[in-house]
């Protein structure tokens, strides 16, 4: 027989999967309850229950190029109604993760990501760039002087060493998504070819933004997300926090506009819109973040790993420290509005350079999952 | 016994409203019975009003016509007395409604051409009742003049051994014949053994050797090792045993029967008499007939059969498609298992080491069977050998391509315990080819869970081959028995040493032989250890019972036993060969010789004996063939337009029970019919069938159990014994210019309450088409 997939299971795969969030794979014992269960498995080929399979037979090159475990947002109606225990949810998002870190390098970066014991490092990096920095180029006063009476924090950290570090930073992981999506594109296209899921021969730019634009709602609404049972309640707080970070997104764009071009400086007036937009932006991630990681203490049932807790709480912190930092100029606390916001900046830093390694980089790759699930006409049923 | 008669009718449960009563009194009173009734005969008031007549007035023959003999059993149970349970409840009243069956009208009964059938139907089981218990005696146990209460186990493995101590430890003395020269049978060679208690999850060191120890040290045990049985002569209670060392040539080796082919001369007649026994001399030369007991024989009570299993080893052809034969690295499961008690899995064909390994569970070609004698264990062995691959390397692989993954019980923990290994990998699937791939195997497999054709690169492939019981290759319990040494017709069993597997585990064909292990089916070492304790309990049974003189099963305790008056004897030998437990034997002249304690006492010698010379204590020719007389048949003289009458015998282990199901859910049927029930339908002589007929009787219909290959029958063979003597009756009516078709066998299960109604109803309507038998009024 020609036509026939040559199995090479990778042991150590295996032990990748159940030491990240995965241990109980091996119990499924493949009665597909879990495709059926799932809410947004598609009828052709629906999943998990082919990942589930794969996974204990370590097959690494079905899983990591394919483009059905970013369609599962992880409600957890599989894993609720699994009659072995085997959490198919908590593999799916195991698997995941693995794929971040397949198609992101540099490698180091990535197992330094995963690894507990690496993060004081993950926070001192940024820390000890500034301090030399700003030392060398002089851009960071420890001893700020007031402006008109009022706090500026440019006074302490200059914004131009904010966008020395930020700018090539923000390059850096631009390069980095774009060079892993142009893999990650390639290879889910021969994935679902192999497996039957697509028609499609090859992935045509025009079709494929096309797609893009039609999902963008979808995920906007989080209409995929709602139609989960088990964890429906993580959809609203997901998405405070998803719509907090398009408005700080906008927020920062406009002030980087706003001193480039019109060389206006902050601090902004609390009635000044953009301001308004900030305020609610930070609080809604506050209060969408606490949320989030109040859920997942609460589901004991689920697996929540180390990257989960680290993405949690770099999100919380960021909108704290943010809040923080604006609440204490206005309370005209000199070193704790400047201590805060450089804590602000180190994790900040963190969100960024890191944001192709870590968990949050699901935004990029599940959207382009999904622009391609809507290119390729899975869910159109074969007549 | 001189009888004393009474009759009891209870009124309650709704007899006294749906039947006239005193009409049925009446019917007792034209016999001169004394009639008594009471509202609620099973409650203290009505059993003690029976309790006082037996003491007082002596009645010693009880008509009680109340509920189904199947109900309030020990209620109606007295010692020393005949009783007859006359079923009105679930027979009369409950399965004839008087919405669907009113009862006539004073206006109607005055029109003498009137009837009411369901009265009719009372009045009828009256009188035949009042008739059995006129014919039938009271039974007196067959007790063994000397009876041996030892135990024999067949064979050393865990099996036996297992059972030995069960019945060792219950106090029975007990003899293990092995014929290694080393007690510990299969399972003493392997690596390791399948666990045997929770948590179910481990694998153990094999229980061999500890049983040993057991077996040896306990004084209740006697092992015979490099022995073999040559023949069990006699009968339950009282086996003449003659052991001999393995391959010995002496003469009371068991004689076979004269095989098919040797028993007609040259124009394919049966040969007579004489020169059939001069053939089977010859036959048997330097073998003593099975009728002379060895002086120097062992007295056994008793046997386990726990001989046990060999591999299957694949023809070499079987299996091309698997690489079997063609590559010396396609080898059975138990070759891996004797590869893996010396040392590492490595390849046969260079002895490099084999880290990866296809377990394959079902040789495919189209179908999902299994390979042949495998069963549940297979898989498990599966499960096993995959973590002895896991055990040699740490980079092992092995593979486990199955059709049927089953564990029994808490074995499931083990399969989830396997499952867990990141090294073993599971899949339903079928094989499609093993073909050499440089110094490998090319495995490749569709249908499986991944969805496509998939390919494995292999060093080893294991077949899940079966066990293959002993009793395949010779009969092992070399029984003296005229019908032959083995178990008869085993082929239906693919020779496992079995007669029901679900309904009646270890019960061979043969009373007090008893099958445990792998001779019974492929199974594990857990199963057989229980097995051995089923087999165990069963022989004990057995021992408990003949020294009674009580049936073992599956009418145990029954006192009566067949009964032959020989004088009429005509020699035909149709007990001989019909008993389906071998339990008579015959002489040099032809005449049976029965051997009581083997009996079931299911009568199907009383069915077949065309001179009707068997009868038991309790149910002859007689007694029923009076019950068939008692039922009036109505003809064109009492009535303008006679109701049919139509009999039905039905067999008292599944069909009477579901007819009383039957009653219990209200379901109705026919009021004509009248019911009988019989020990097994073998036990149908066709004198009754005859009987009914001739006296005017419209039709006969047999109900009973099951047969052929996945027979239900209680007695093996008794359900399709009658309809073999149903065909030839057949004949004999149209003879008599009576149709084929007023007599019919029914097969029904005890869960076929639900149809039998649709069954007699259709009989019924098929004799009312026929019109009346011409014989009625004669």
């Amino acid at each position: 027989m020609a036509d026939k997939y040559l199995v090479q299971p990778d042991i150590d795969f295996i032990n990748e999967i159940r030491g990240t969030g995965g241990e109980t794979l091996k119990k499924c014992f493949q009665c597909a309850t879990c495709s059926v269960a799932c809410p947004i498995a598609p009828d052709r080929k629906p999943f998990p229950r082919k990942e589930m399979i794969a996974a204990s037979w370590g097959l690494k090159d079905k899983l990591l190029p394919n483009p059905d475990i970013w369609l599962c947002h992880n409600c957890g109606d599989c894993t609720a109604q699994c009659p072995r225990g085997a959490k198919p949810g908590d593999v799916m998002a195991s698997l995941r993760m693995m794929t971040i870190r397949e198609y992101a390098g540099p490698k180091s970066v990535a197992n330094a990501l995963s690894d507990p014991k690496k993060l004081p490092l993950l926070l001192v990096i940024p820390a000890v760039i500034f301090i030399v920095l700003g030392l060398i180029t002089g851009l960071l006063d420890f001893s700020p002087e007031r402006v008109h009476g009022g706090i500026v924090h440019s006074e302490f950290f200059s914004h131009w060493l904010v966008d020395i570090v930020f700018v090539p930073l923000t390059i850096w992981a631009v390069a980095i998504f774009a060079m892993g999506l142009k893999r990650f594109i390639g290879d889910i296209h021969k994935n679902a070819v192999s497996e039957g899921k697509t028609d499609k021969q090859g992935i045509e730019v025009k079709g494929f933004i096309a797609a893009l634009i039609k999902v963008i709602p979808v995920i906007l609404k989080h209409s995929r997300f709602s139609e989960c049972g088990e964890n429906n309640d993580r959809a609203t707080p997901h998405m405070m926090v998803l719509f907090s970070f398009i408005a700080l997104f906008i927020v920062t764009s406009v002030a980087f506009i706003m001193l480039y071009v019109f060389n206006h400086h902050g601090p902004y007036s609390q009635l000044n819109p953009v301001k308004i937009l900030a305020n609610v932006g930070g609080i809604a991630l506050i209060i969408g973040a606490a949320l989030l990681i109040k859920q997942r203490l609460d589901k004991t049932d689920e697996v929540s790993t180390y990257k989960d807790w680290y993405l949690l709480w770099l999100v919380l912190g960021l909108g704290v420290t943010g809040m923080l930092t604006e609440l204490l100029r206005l309370a005209d606390a000199a070193f704790l509005t400047y201590l805060f916001y450089f804590i602000h900046l180190i994790l900040v830093f963190n969100l960024i350079a890191f944001l192709p390694f870590s968990k949050l980089a699901h935004l990029v790759y599940r959207t382009v999952a999904m622009a391609y699930n809507e290119y390729s006409e899975r869910e159109v049923k074969k007549a | 016994m001189s009888k004393k008669y009474g009759v009891y009718i209870c009124k309650g449960c709704g007899i006294g409203d749906a039947l006239d009563i005193e009409a049925i009194c009446d019917v007792v009173e034209e016999e001169a019975l004394p009639c008594k009734t009471h509202d609620f005969l099973c409650g203290q008031e009505g059993v003690d009003l029976i309790k006082k007549d037996i003491e007082e007035n002596g009645t010693n023959s009880l008509v009680i016509a109340a509920c189904s003999r199947r109900v309030n059993y020990n209620t109606f149970k007295f010692d020393g007395c005949i009783v007859e349970r006359v079923n009105l409840r679930e027979g009369v009243v409950w399965s004839h409604p008087r919405e669907e069956f009113p009862k006539l009208t004073e206006e109607e009964k005055e029109d003498e051409n009137n009837f009411d059938r369901v009265q009719m139907m009372a009045e009828d089981y009256l009188r035949m009742g009042m008739a059995r218990v006129e014919k039938v005696k009271l039974p007196e146990p067959y007790l063994l003049e000397t009876m041996s209460k030892k135990i024999m186990v067949m064979g050393g493995g865990t099996t036996g051994m297992s059972a030995a101590l069960d019945a060792a430890n219950a106090g029975y003395d007990v003899t293990i014949v092995e014929k290694e020269a080393q007690l510990g049978g299969n399972a003493l060679k392997w690596r390791k053994q399948l666990p045997l208690q929770a948590p179910y999850e481990e694998l153990i060191p094999p229980v061999a050797a500890d049983k040993i120890k057991a077996v040896q040290d306990h004084p209740k045990i006697d092992i015979r090792t490099e022995t073999v049985v040559a023949r069990i002569a006699g009968q339950p209670g009282d086996f003449t045993v003659t052991l001999k060392k393995p391959g010995e040539k002496i003469e009371f080796d068991v004689p076979y029967p004269l095989p098919e082919e040797m028993r007609v001369d040259e124009n394919g007649k049966e040969l007579e008499h004489e020169a059939l026994m001069e053939k089977y001399r010859e036959y048997n030369e330097g073998r003593r007939d099975i009728l002379t007991l060895d002086p120097n024989g062992e007295k056994f009570g008793a046997v386990i059969l726990a001989a046990g299993w060999r591999p299957y080893q694949p023809k070499e052809d079987e299996f091309p498609h698997l690489g079997w034969g063609a590559s010396p690295d396609v080898i059975t499961n138990y070759q891996l298992e004797q590869m893996v008690a010396e040392g590492k899995i490595t390849r046969p064909s260079d002895g490099k080491d084999a880290k990866n390994v296809v377990f394959i569970q079902s040789p495919g070609n189209g179908t999902d069977s299994d390979f042949p004698y495998s069963g549940v264990v297979t898989g498990m062995v599966a499960l096993k050998q995959a973590q002895y691959v896991r055990e040699d390397y740490e980079d092992g692989k092995a593979y486990i391509f199955y059709q049927h993954m089953r564990t029994s019980g808490l074995a499931e923990n083990f399969y989830k315990a396997a499952q867990q290994d990141p090294g073993i990998f599971m899949t339903k699937g079928e094989i499609t080819s093993v073909e050499k791939n440089g110094s490998g195997l090319a495995v490749s497999a569709k249908d499986t869970l991944l969805g496509e054709n998939i390919g494995i690169n292999a060093d080893l492939v294991v077949l899940g081959t079966g066990m293959v019981p002993v009793t395949y290759d010779d009969p092992t319990v070399n029984l003296a028995y005229r019908q032959g040494p083995g178990f008869r017709d085993n082929e239906v069993f693919d020779w496992y040493a079995d007669s029901n597997f679900i309904c009646f585990p270890y019960e061979t064909q043969r009373t007090g032989i008893y099958a445990a292990g792998g001779v019974r089916r492929a199974l594990s070492v857990e199963e057989s250890m229980e097995d051995a304790s089923g087999a165990a309990l069963k022989a004990i049974q057995c021992l408990e019972s003949v020294n009674r003189g009580i049936s073992v099963h599956p009418r145990s305790g029954d006192m009566t036993i067949p009964e032959f008056f020989f004088q009429r004897c005509t020699q035909c030998k149709r007990c001989t060969d019909e008993c389906p437990f071998g339990a008579i034997d015959d002489d040099e002249k032809g005449t049976p010789k029965p051997n009581p304690t083997r009996c079931r006492r299911c009568g199907t010698c009383m069915g077949a004996c065309p001179e009707r010379i068997i009868s038991f204590a309790d149910y002859s020719i007689d007694s029923i063939g009076s019950q068939v007389k008692a039922v009036e048949v109505p003809s064109e003289d009492d009535y303008d337009e006679p109701p049919f009458r139509i009999l039905g015998l039905v067999c008292e282990n599944d069909a009477y029970p579901a007819m009383d199901i039957m009653g219990l859910h209200k379901k109705s049927f026919s009021a004509d019919v009248r019911i009988i029930p019989v020990r097994c339908l073998g036990s149908v002589n066709v004198i009754w069938i005859k009987d009914a007929l001739s006296q005017g009787m419209d039709g006969v219909f047999l109900l009973g159990c099951k047969h052929g290959d996945d027979y239900q029958c209680h007695f093996v063979k008794g359900s399709e014994l009658a309809q073999i003597r149903m065909k030839k009756i057949g004949d004999a009516l149209s003879s008599l210019a009576l149709e084929e078709e007023r007599v019919a066998q029914y097969e029904v299960a005890i869960d076929d309450y639900d149809n039998i109604p649709g069954i007699i109803n259709s009989f019924v309507e098929q004799i009312e088409e026929l019109g009346p038998n011409p014989f009625k009024g004669f």
